[in-house]
């Protein structure tokens, strides 16, 4: 009872947020997926100094470089519209999403433990999701 | 002496630490205080910082163990929420990220 009145009071989502959250997971799913990609474009038995060139004329490497300040302010405005322990967790499913990004587009093996994990992260979303997701600066506590 | 693997997770550990601190130094840079570059620029230092370490840390782990002991972060980061930036953390909120936590560890940990 106590927990449904804590469900029903919560205070509205804010719009802005939402997107914010949705473009961070989307960002660190598309870098992750391009990221691996690009690594496994470079050549295997090079040198250090040919894998950096290798870098640098690699286009999926450029596309890592710029969606990384991308990432990074997209993420400040989430910092802005919400608690950090709410943001990051929620924001922990990009595992998920990056988890059936390799199985579908890297051809990844996946198993039953890697499955059940990824139901604990859903679920375990789901409980972040029932909470606040902004302190009030009267409720942060001395 | 410390065995490689042992001064891995040690490394992984660390980085989770900094992770926390990073992500608190961002989350100040927010709160509209008159210091934000500061807490920004130091933000992006620990975040630096913790890359160098990690990957040092792939010197003696394999990515799957290291990955699944690095979403220790998320442990990190709530707790300095709590303590730090005063957060309300409610029990379900706990329970979230302790689910998050194990779950991303059986991920991880299978990689």
């Amino acid at each position: 009872m106590i927990r449904n009145n804590r469900m029903t009071t919560r205070k509205n989502f804010p719009i802005r947020l939402a997107v914010g959250l949705f473009v961070a997971i989307l960002i660190d799913t598309i870098l992750q997926v391009v990221w691996k990609s690009a690594v496994l474009s470079l050549p295997s038995d090079g040198s250090p100094w040919l894998n950096v060139r290798a870098v640098l004329h690699s286009p999926l490497f450029m596309f890592v470089i710029l969606l990384m300040p991308c990432q990074f302010f997209n993420w400040l405005m989430v910092l802005r519209n919400a608690d950090l322990s709410f943001a990051q967790p929620v924001a922990a499913l990009s595992y998920v999403t990056v988890f059936c990004m390799s199985v579908f587009f890297l051809k990844e093996a996946a198993d039953l433990v890697q499955i059940a994990g990824i139901l604990c992260v859903l679920v375990g979303v789901w409980f972040i999701s029932q909470t606040d997701h902004l302190t009030q600066p009267k409720e942060r506590e001395a | 002496m410390m065995g490689q693997a042992a001064v891995g997770v040690l490394l992984v550990v660390i980085c989770a630490l900094l992770e926390g601190v990073a992500q608190v130094f961002l989350k100040k840079s927010v709160l509209g205080g008159v210091r934000w570059l500061l807490w920004i620029s130091c933000g992006v230092v620990m975040l630096l910082a913790e890359k160098v370490i990690y990957s040092q840390a792939l010197l003696f782990l394999d990515v799957g163990a290291a990955f699944a002991i690095s979403s220790l972060n998320l442990i990190s980061i709530t707790f300095m929420s709590r303590f730090l930036l005063r957060e309300k953390v409610t029990r379900t909120r706990w329970i979230g990220v302790c689910l998050i936590f194990v779950g991303v560890a059986l991920v991880a940990a299978r990689t």
